[in-house]
C-alpha cells in the first residue's frame, strides 16, 4: 500500500534520513523501534509529507505523493495520525474536534459526522466525554481521543508517533488497548513507540532503526528473540534492564 | 494660582476634541486591523513575495518617525486629502504595521503541533488557519489590539499638527484664546487619562474573561 524508494531527509549538513526503501502491505502492523534521534519519527513523519523528503519518493495506493504536481491533502484524508502530544484543538469540544475534519474536509454533513462520532466515542469508551473541553481530560483520555479524531476520516492506514510517551504509566494501558482493538480489526498501522510489549503483541514486523537507517527487520519474535545486528542487540539489552 | 475658570466658557471644545480623538483613533485602529492581518498574514506566508512586500513595510513604517509619515501623507500626496482623512490614513498606515507584528507574534504563539494536526487530517493551510489556528490566536491577539487602540489615542495627538480639531489641537486653541499658557494642557492631559485608563481597566477585564474560557 505504501511504497518507500530511496528516502532521504537531511537537515541542512545533519542526514537524518538514510536511503530507506521499503513496503508497507495493507493490514500490516509495523513497529519501529530505535533509540532517539535514529529518525525514526522523522521517517514516519515523511509518509505524510509532515516533512518534506529531501530525495526519494513514495508511493500511497499507486500514487507518488512526492512529485510536485500532487495535493497531498487528498492523501492525508486517509493517512490519520497520532501526535506524542496529541495536539487536541483546545478551543473545540470533543466532539467538534472529531466532527471537524470529516465536515470541513470531506464535506460530510454534521448530522453523519456527529454519528460517526458518537460510534467512535462509545468505542473508546468516552460517549460521556463528548460535550467537555479537552483540557478537562487525562492524557490517556486526550490520546484516545486523538485516535478517534484521526479514524473519523476512515483512513487507511494510521501513522503513530510514540503515542504514549506522553502519558503517566497508568495511563499507557488504555490507548495501548485501543491500538490494540484497532489492530486485531485489521487497519494498517505504522507506530514508533518504546512499548515493546505492544510490539510483541501485535507487530507483524518490527523495524530497528539508528542513525537514518534501518538496520534490522524482521518479525516481532525474530527482533526481540534472536536480534542478529550488535547494535539491535545492544538496545535491546539497554531496554530490559 | 492655577486657574480653571476658563473650562465653563470652553468646555465644549474639549468634549468636541475628546470625540474627535475618539473617532478618529477607533477608524484608524478599524482600519489598522484590517490592514494588519492583511501584512501579518502575508509575512506568516510561505510565498516569498508577499513576505517581502510585508517585511518591508512594517520595517519602514515601525523605523519612521509618525510625524514624518504624517506629513508625507498630507503635504507630499499627489492627492490632495483634508486634514482629518489624512490623519487617519496616516494613523492607519503606522497602526498596521504594529497590528501586524501583534497578530504574527499571536499565531506564533499557537503550539506548532495544532497545525500539523490540522494538516495531517487534510486540512489545506488556509482551512486550517481559518478554523483551528486563527480562533485560538484570537484570545491572545485582542487584549494587545485592546492596547494598540489605547496607543493610538495618545499617538494622536500629533495629528494636531495639521490642524485636526482633536483634544490638543483644541486645547492649543484655547490656550491661544485665554492666554493662559499651561491650564488647559492640563485639562487635555486629564481627558486623556480618563480615556486611557477606563480603557485599559476594560482591556483587562475582556482579558480576564477570555483566560476564563480557557
Amino acid at each position: 500500500m505504501i511504497k518507500i524508494n530511496n528516502l532521504n531527509k537531511k537537515f541542512g549538513d545533519l542526514e537524518v534520513l538514510n536511503n530507506i526503501t521499503t513496503n508497507i502491505s495493507k493490514g500490516e502492523v509495523l513497529v519501529i523501534i530505535g533509540p532517539s534521534g535514529s529518525g525514526k519519527s522523522t521517517f514516519l513523519r515523511c509518509l505524510n509529507l509532515l516533512e518534506e523528503p529531501t530525495s526519494g519518493e513514495i508511493i500511497f495506493e499507486g500514487k507518488s505523493i512526492t512529485s510536485i504536481d500532487n495535493d497531498i491533502n487528498l492523501q492525508r484524508q486517509k493517512m490519520g495520525m497520532v501526535f506524542q502530544q496529541f495536539n487536541l484543538f483546545p478551543h473545540l469540544t470533543v466532539l467538534e474536534n472529531i466532527t471537524i475534519a470529516p465536515v470541513k474536509v470531506k464535506g460530510m454533513s454534521q448530522d453523519e459526522a456527529e454519528t460517526i462520532a458518537v460510534e467512535l466515542l462509545r468505542r473508546i469508551g468516552l460517549e460521556d466525554k463528548i460535550n467537555v473541553y479537552p483540557q478537562k481530560l487525562s492524557g490517556g483520555q486526550k490520546q484516545r481521543i486523538a485516535i478517534a479524531r484521526a479514524l473519523a476520516m476512515s483512513p487507511e492506514v494510521l501513522l503513530f508517533d510514540e503515542p504514549t510517551s506522553a502519558l503517566d504509566p497508568e495511563m499507557v494501558g488504555e490507548v495501548l488497548d485501543v491500538m490494540k482493538g484497532l489492530a486485531r480489526e485489521g487497519m494498517t498501522m505504522v507506530v514508533v513507540t518504546h512499548e515493546m510489549g505492544f510490539a510483541k503483541e501485535v507487530a507483524d514486523r518490527v523495524f530497528f532503526m539508528d542513525k537514518g537507517s534501518i538496520i534490522e527487520e524482521g518479525t516481532a519474535m525474530e527482533i526481540f528473540k534472536s536480534p542478529k545486528n550488535q547494535r539491535t542487540k545492544d538496545f535491546l539489552a539497554k531496554l530490559l534492564t | 494660582m492655577l486657574d480653571f475658570s476658563f473650562v465653563n466658557k470652553y468646555y465644549m471644545f474639549f468634549l468636541i476634541g475628546a470625540k474627535n480623538t475618539v473617532v478618529i483613533a477607533a477608524f484608524s485602529v478599524v482600519f489598522g486591523v484590517v490592514l494588519g492581518t492583511l501584512l501579518g498574514l502575508m509575512k506568516h506566508s510561505k510565498i516569498k513575495v508577499l513576505k517581502f512586500f510585508a517585511t518591508v513595510y512594517i520595517e519602514f513604517v515601525r523605523g519612521t518617525p509618525l510625524l514624518v509619515q504624517l506629513f508625507i501623507i498630507y503635504y507630499g500626496l499627489p492627492i490632495n486629502l483634508s486634514a482629518v482623512p489624512a490623519g487617519i490614513v496616516a494613523l492607519t498606515l503606522n497602526s498596521g504595521a504594529y497590528v501586524a507584528e501583534i497578530i504574527r507574534a499571536g499565531i506564533e504563539a499557537i503550539d506548532k503541533g495544532q497545525m500539523e494536526a490540522a494538516r495531517s487530517l487534510g486540512m489545506t493551510h488556509v482551512n486550517a488557519m481559518r478554523h483551528i489556528i486563527l480562533p485560538q490566536a484570537i484570545k491572545n491577539i485582542l487584549p494587545v489590539l485592546g492596547n494598540e487602540f489605547i496607543t493610538i489615542i495618545k499617538e494622536s495627538s500629533i495629528v494636531s499638527v495639521i490642524g485636526v480639531p482633536e483634544i490638543m489641537y483644541n486645547a492649543e486653541t484655547v490656550r491661544g484664546n485665554t492666554f493662559k499658557p499651561f491650564e488647559p494642557l492640563v485639562v487635555a492631559a486629564v481627558i486623556y487619562f480618563v480615556l486611557t485608563y477606563s480603557l485599559s481597566k476594560l482591556v483587562n477585564k475582556v482579558e480576564r474573561r477570555l483566560k476564563e474560557s480557557d
